[in-house]
């Protein structure tokens, strides 16, 4: 093992992959990748395994290996010729979510097959039942869209043709979803071209070496990082609200968290059995899921590649909330219940490693979808708006305010671009005071977007949670702010939510509502759980939450025992 | 995974009844049954047993 060619190496690639999501973003035409960054660009090696990867959406960096793996069983090597451009969506053969479309390339050098060049992407229009993906009361996978099984859209660097007009035919802004699909595909076009060079520079022989090294290098780092946590096996329960369609069923998330020597087996038998509506994960959600939590409980400098992935063992029963069986709905899975596996398996680490878990986040993207026809252009448009919640407090600082969800690492569509590019106007925009749980370290703020309809007609669908079941404290800390969706239609003055205002059964999962002019809608985000004992917060961090309007003098009081006479001699 | 004998789309799903990995037909991979469940490995059908053994004890159960 030469330790100096595997950084730089590593280090090379991950900057590839850097570049492959830039100028994904940059050429893209949706807002969900240009200002949200919804995307994942990697590197695989010849069977799959992931070499390299940017920190953009976590969601997607665990469900790689997987994605590329089961293609490569239906698309041998045998028959992948250079210049060919793989795509592929399909929940039910290692995918994410319909919405969510991988790409990718071969990487050939002097005709020999090296790797992959790889980005996954969240296409946010794919047909079915509501404009912009997210059909929040969908009863099988075909109410959600397109499902891809791996095909060649280039064959030989050529455009496939009939593959294009397949995909086109059955989206409602082909234009964008044209932008968005070419924006992809420079995105591994890049990756391909650049990790060739890099070959070329160090020679195919070393390259291979290096790549084999590095992987064992990030396994035996896991595994050192899993050997120092306690031996045992420990669980955690969480529920998910509603699906959308059964209104009187919670859900749960099991998990067992078996861990000996160095490695660990995370097992989700007990869960619930699959929804009817759309908030089942599937396996490489489950998959990613576990992923994602280990990364964030041990040493982030660990390269995150396939080597990183291999002590851990994950259990996903088929036909439950965790990994759905064809043709179960699954829209929601990526989104909510990816945060919400997360979540409970840091609820089951707590006490095992108190000081690298944190209390629940909001554990949502909000995911309002909206589309229709622009009065002014007639243009049809459509956006997938992210909002962000208030994270967890930890055993060492507050949680992060208002940030998307910990699968994300998405942005929010600044209000300047939204309100150029949709027909809305932004009324209101700002942190909700009392939102974040109460503790030693307070969880993150959530905050309030509320915004008026510009347009006639603007038909909304979305896919949230947290409307019941707040974020969890941990150790002694309180839980976070509910999140809640209300509209207040023109010339009324009651603020009411979907179930009040439409008669859906669900106030965080509807589909198909009619805004029009005038109608106004109130997104609030949930804050973040509070970790420790609120008693042992420190007073300057108290004052300063009060002067910046985080916590107000009445929940100082109230959670913090803090009064106003103290406040007053300050 | 079972594909039609085309080759066009999926006869059926197959999954592993303890880790839930797909399983495809026709590829180098273990496909074993134990009481009329099918599994990736012996490995998955021993963690099941072993699994519901557990459970069973803790809830007081012989």
């Amino acid at each position: 093992m030469d330790p100096v060619t595997i950084n730089i190496l590593e280090s090379t690639m991950v900057s590839i992959c850097r570049d492959m999501g830039i100028v994904l973003m940059k050429t893209a035409y949706s807002t969900i990748f240009s200002e949200a960054l919804d995307f994942t660009c990697g590197l695989a090696d010849m069977s799959g395994d992931l070499m390299a990867v940017a920190d953009y959406c976590p969601s997607q960096i665990g469900g790689m290996p997987l994605l590329v793996k089961c293609c490569l069983l239906e698309i041998p090597t045998s028959d992948i010729n250079e210049g060919d451009v793989i795509l592929h969506n399909d929940p039910y053969r290692g995918g994410l979510h319909t919405p969510e479309h991988t790409f990718f390339k071969p990487i050939f050098v002097d005709r020999e097959l090296m790797g992959f060049s790889v980005a996954i992407g969240h296409i946010q229009e794919v047909g079915g039942m509501v404009p912009g993906g997210f059909c929040g009361e969908a009863t099988e996978v075909f109410h959600e869209g397109i499902r891809v099984p791996p095909v060649k859209i280039k064959k030989q660097g050529e455009d496939n043709v009939e593959v294009w007009k397949l995909l086109l035919a059955n989206v409602r802004t082909p234009r964008v979803n044209y932008g968005d699909l070419r924006a992809l595909i420079a995105a591994v076009d890049l990756g391909e071209s650049r990790t060739v060079q890099v070959i070329r520079k160090y020679g195919k022989a070393v390259f291979r070496e290096t790549i084999r090294d590095l992987l064992d290098y990030s396994e035996r780092r896991m595994r050192a990082e899993l050997e120092a946590i306690p031996d045992g096996i420990y669980g955690f329960r969480d529920y998910i609200e509603s699906d959308g369609v059964d209104a009187d069923r919670t859900y749960t998330i099991e998990v067992e968290v078996h861990k000996f020597g160095d490695s660990i087996v995370i097992d989700y038998a007990g869960s619930s059995s699959q929804a009817k509506g759309p908030i089942n994960a599937t396996l490489g959600v489950a998959t990613s899921a576990a992923y994602n939590a280990v990364l964030h409980m041990t040493d982030p400098s660990i390269p995150r590649n396939s080597g990183c992935f291999r002590p851990i063992r994950v259990l996903a029963p088929p036909g439950t909330i965790v990994n759905v069986d064809y043709p179960g709905p699954e829209v929601g899975g990526n989104t909510e219940t990816h945060p919400r596996i997360v979540g409970t398996i840091m609820g089951a680490m707590a006490d095992a490693i108190p000081n690298r878990t944190m209390a629940a986040e909001g554990g949502t993207h909000s995911n309002l979808v909206f589309g229709g026809a622009d009065a002014e252009t007639g243009d049809f448009f459509i956006c997938y708006d992210i909002a962000g919640v208030g994270w967890g407090g930890r055993a060492f600082a507050d949680g992060n305010d208002a940030v998307d969800s910990i699968n994300g690492n998405c942005r929010p569509t600044p209000i300047e671009v939204f309100e150029t590019r949709f027909p809305w106007r932004v009324e209101y925009l700002a942190f909700d005071t009392d939102s974040a749980g109460a503790g030693k370290f307070r969880g993150g703020v959530g905050y309030t977007k509320q915004m008026i309809c510009l347009n006639d007609e603007i038909i909304c669908s979305q896919m949230t949670d947290r409307h019941v079941f707040a974020p969890w404290g941990l150790h002694g800390g309180k839980q976070g702010g509910l999140g809640a969706t209300l509209i207040l239609k023109a010339a009324t003055k009651e603020w009411q939510n979907m179930s009040q205002a439409f008669g859906k059964k669900s106030t965080s999962r509807y589909s198909n509502v009619r805004i029009t002019k005038g109608d106004r809608l109130r997104l609030v985000s949930p804050g973040g759980g509070g970790y420790g004992e609120p008693k042992d917060r420190q007073r300057e961090l108290i004052v300063s939450d009060i002067k910046q309007g985080n916590v107000s003098l009445t929940g100082a009081e109230r959670d913090y025992g803090y009064s106003e006479e103290q406040h007053e001699i300050l | 995974m079972r594909f039609s004998e085309n080759g066009l789309y999926i006869e059926r799903y197959i999954k592993c009844g303890n880790c839930g990995v797909l399983i495809y037909e026709k590829k180098d991979q273990q496909i074993l049954t134990h009481d009329g469940v099918t599994y990736c490995s012996q490995w998955c059908i021993d963690w099941k047993i072993a699994r519901e053994k557990r459970r069973q004890e803790a809830r007081g159960e012989r």
